[in-house]
């Protein structure tokens, strides 16, 4: 059973007086623990699928299923509870908020659980557990402006882990990194899907980012072109 | 418990985000604090009016008593006699010449050596040309001859002096005058009264000079004190009358005062008892016009609710010092502030006894539904006053909702990012109304503080009265409050209502 199943999902929106068809029936299964890389040429609908995926929009036609639960149809405040708990989220913008410490950045998921606001000791217990999954305790005080690029994802990869999700999704985490940093983030992803089972999607367009994962799907046009999974073992020797 | 507040993580991240915009959060704050400011500010000067208000009408009259010499009012136990007085005083059709009006009363008769000098009134000379109220026109003047039974001694008010319950007593004796300044001359009221007068009368005030002293009454001296509109008829208004010489009864007097009202309640005007009027010593009065007695004896009670004790008090003083018999009347009437109001007042002479005669309490009821309408007239007054100044909180939460708005603009990724990571609508809506209403009760609190030090300065600078209640500072805080809800609320609404996808994309 798939952790996450789309079903002939569709998504259509309007720009003036265009119909635009980002996605044009998608039906993917994605397993527990599998590093699944999107890649595509941009308007290819990757975006969108990733964004229905992330609970953030909702598909026009067809169904999204989480755990066999089917959540295109939630309220909104039902969603945002999906993302809090079961979703992590990494930008290409790193989108950590200025002259606020790593650890608070970190800490900003808790401030929205179901149970509300964690109290601040276990807060910031909890954000240090993170950014130490992160190799980041020693900058924990440090603001993003004091941050590399590759420090300030790492911050944001933190950020996504603190509520314990089963899902991270990263859309174009490398975009704006240098190779090495970029070979350091996806190192980082690979690891917590070794060690914490970690089910991860990221969207890419650099085939070796790519290669990182256990299986990566081609999209164009608002359609899966190819699906291809990898040999675990290669893809990660490979990049040794 | 505000510190716990303080340290609440969402409170934290607006006071933060306040952080960033450091000059336009003061200014906007320095808005709000001017709104809040002006409205405390406001309502103190309109609070201060009502107290002085209740004040003077307290001052005015609920606590002061005046003995006049003779009696008009029939007494339960007359029989028949003094009623008969009352109508055929009614029966006169000759309302044109009150003053000269047969004084039908059982009083003492007036010695007729002791109306002396003044033969013949000019105001009664058919031939005189008047430029001013004659004395039938005048308050207070219906019952002329009142006044002028001389039954009422100086040993009377030492008397009364000593009675528990008395704060000020002062003999006065009253008669029209002619003033004259070279050829100018005034036809005025003149009150031979004494030093305590100035205590007495709470709604008095002097413009200039000083009100004559107990030495230069004791030795009766020529000095007066002139009301404002003797001194602006003789001298001309904005001109110098203190320390000027002015000529009665052939005699040079010294003005040494100008004396006005307080009180917007009552407005100096020509023919008025008060203003429109000369004072001087009694004693001067009684060396120049030969003079022993005294018309009346005004009293004031220490508190207004002894007033009818003290009443019951003096008459039963005065009997007694009079050697008057239970079965005979009166031969002086103690007036309270209503019963001078209805005597005075216009109201026929029967009906006014009789009402004056009959129900108990009396003066509560009158003062009490005066002091009512000032009450509702200055609560309208201080309402009014702090819609006006309602205008400037309205400009301020303008200034609220355009700095959040701004910060909403700015801010557009991060709420798309709390989006992202979980946070429902109404979490975003919450952070900036937290930001609204901190921005706004900061300006209130320090608009509180702005206020109370602008309502201290009226006070000291303009002397006006201004009360700043604690009712007050809780409306205005609260009103800070709900300004920054109010005009907070649509800028966080657009922020709720923010899709996470746009708002992410957002440069």
């Amino acid at each position: 059973m798939p952790l996450l199943e789309t079903r002939d999902l569709t998504k259509e929106y309007r720009v003036g007086d265009h119909l635009v068809h980002a996605l044009r029936g998608v039906s993917l299964g994605i397993a527990a623990g599998e590093f699944v890389t999107i890649v595509g040429p941009s308007g290819s609908g990757k975006s969108t699928f990733m964004h229905i995926l992330g609970c953030l929009d909702r598909p026009t036609t067809g169904q999204y299923l989480m755990n066999d639960r089917d959540v295109s149809t939630l309220p909104h405040d039902e969603l945002a509870r999906v993302r809090n708990e079961m979703l992590g989220f990494v930008f290409q913008g790193f989108n950590l908020l200025a002259r606020t410490s790593a650890v608070e950045n970190v800490e900003l998921p808790l401030l929205y659980t179901r149970q509300g606001v964690v109290k601040a000791g276990e807060r910031r217990k909890k954000a240090m557990a993170a950014l130490d999954a992160v190799g980041l305790t020693d900058r924990a005080e440090h603001h993003p402006n004091q941050l590399s690029g590759g420090q300030q994802q790492r911050v944001a990869i933190a950020r996504a882990l603190v509520a314990d999700p089963s899902v991270l999704l990263a859309d174009e985490p490398t975009g704006n990194l240098d190779t090495t940093t970029s070979h350091e983030v996806m190192e980082i992803f690979a690891r917590l899907r070794r060690e914490r089972g970690l089910t991860i999607v990221v969207i890419t367009h650099e085939r070796d980012i790519a290669a990182y994962g256990s299986r990566t799907i081609d999209f164009r046009d608002g359609k899966v072109t190819s699906d291809l999974h990898h040999d675990q073992t290669l893809a990660q020797s490979s990049h040794r | 418990m505000i510190k716990r507040w303080l340290s609440h993580p969402i409170v934290d991240l607006a006071l933060k985000a306040l952080g960033r915009n450091r000059l336009q959060t003061g200014l906007t704050m320095l808005g709000m604090m001017v709104g809040v400011a002006t409205v405390l500010a406001m309502m103190a000067v309109g609070a201060g009016a009502q107290q002085s208000i209740e004040q003077q009408v307290r001052a005015a009259g609920l606590n002061q008593l005046t003995v006049r010499a003779g009696n008009w009012r029939p007494k339960l136990e007359d029989t028949g006699e003094a009623i008969a007085h009352g109508d055929a005083r009614d029966t006169l059709t000759l309302p044109a010449l009150p003053g000269l009006a047969p004084d039908a009363r059982p009083a003492t008769p007036v010695a007729s050596g002791d109306i002396l000098r003044i033969a013949f009134h000019p105001e009664d000379d058919p031939m005189e040309k008047h430029d001013h109220p004659l004395a039938r026109q005048r308050l207070g003047d219906l019952e002329a001859g009142l006044g002028s039974a001389a039954t009422l001694s100086f040993a009377d008010a030492e008397a009364i002096k000593t009675l528990p319950g008395v704060q000020y007593v002062a003999g006065g004796v009253h008669e029209n005058a002619r003033v004259h300044l070279g050829d100018k001359r005034w036809f005025t009221r003149m009150h031979g009264t004494d030093v305590e007068m100035p205590a007495i009368k709470r709604g008095w005030m002097l413009s200039d000079g000083r009100f004559f002293t107990r030495r230069e009454q004791d030795n009766a001296a020529q000095v007066i004190v002139i009301g404002q509109i003797v001194a602006d008829k003789l001298f001309g208004p904005g001109n110098k009358a203190v320390g000027q010489e002015v000529m009665m009864w052939n005699q040079p007097f010294e003005v040494v005062g100008v004396v006005t009202s307080s009180t917007w309640v009552v407005q100096p005007a020509p023919g008025d008892d008060q203003f429109d009027a000369v004072y001087m010593p009694y004693t001067t009065t009684h060396r120049l016009l030969n003079l022993s007695k005294l018309n009346d004896i005004t009293i004031t009670a220490a508190s207004s609710g002894q007033v009818t004790t003290l009443a019951r008090d003096i008459t039963a003083l005065l009997r007694q010092r009079h050697g008057i018999g239970d079965n005979q009347a009166d031969d002086f009437t103690v007036l309270t502030q209503a019963t001078r109001a209805l005597t005075t007042g216009g109201l026929p002479p029967s009906v006014a006894r009789a009402v004056a005669g009959n129900v108990a309490e009396l003066e509560k009821v009158t003062l009490e539904q005066l002091a009512t309408t000032l009450e509702r007239a200055s609560r309208t007054m201080t309402w009014l006053l702090a819609a006006v100044a309602a205008v400037s909180l309205v400009v301020g939460g303008i200034g609220i909702m355009n700095i959040t708005l701004l910060s909403v603009t700015e801010r557009t990724r991060e709420i798309g990012l709390r989006l992202a990571v979980g946070a429902r609508s109404r979490d975003v809506m919450k952070q900036f109304l937290i930001e609204a209403v901190t921005i706004s009760l900061a300006g209130g609190v320090a608009g509180i503080i702005l206020g109370i030090v602008a309502a201290a300065l009226i006070a000291r600078t303009l002397n006006w009265a201004t009360v700043v209640s604690p009712v007050s500072v809780l409306l205005a805080f609260g009103v800070a409050g709900a300004v920054g809800i109010f005009f907070g609320w649509y800028p966080a609404k657009r922020a709720s209502l923010l899709d996470p996808i746009v708002a992410l994309r957002r440069e």
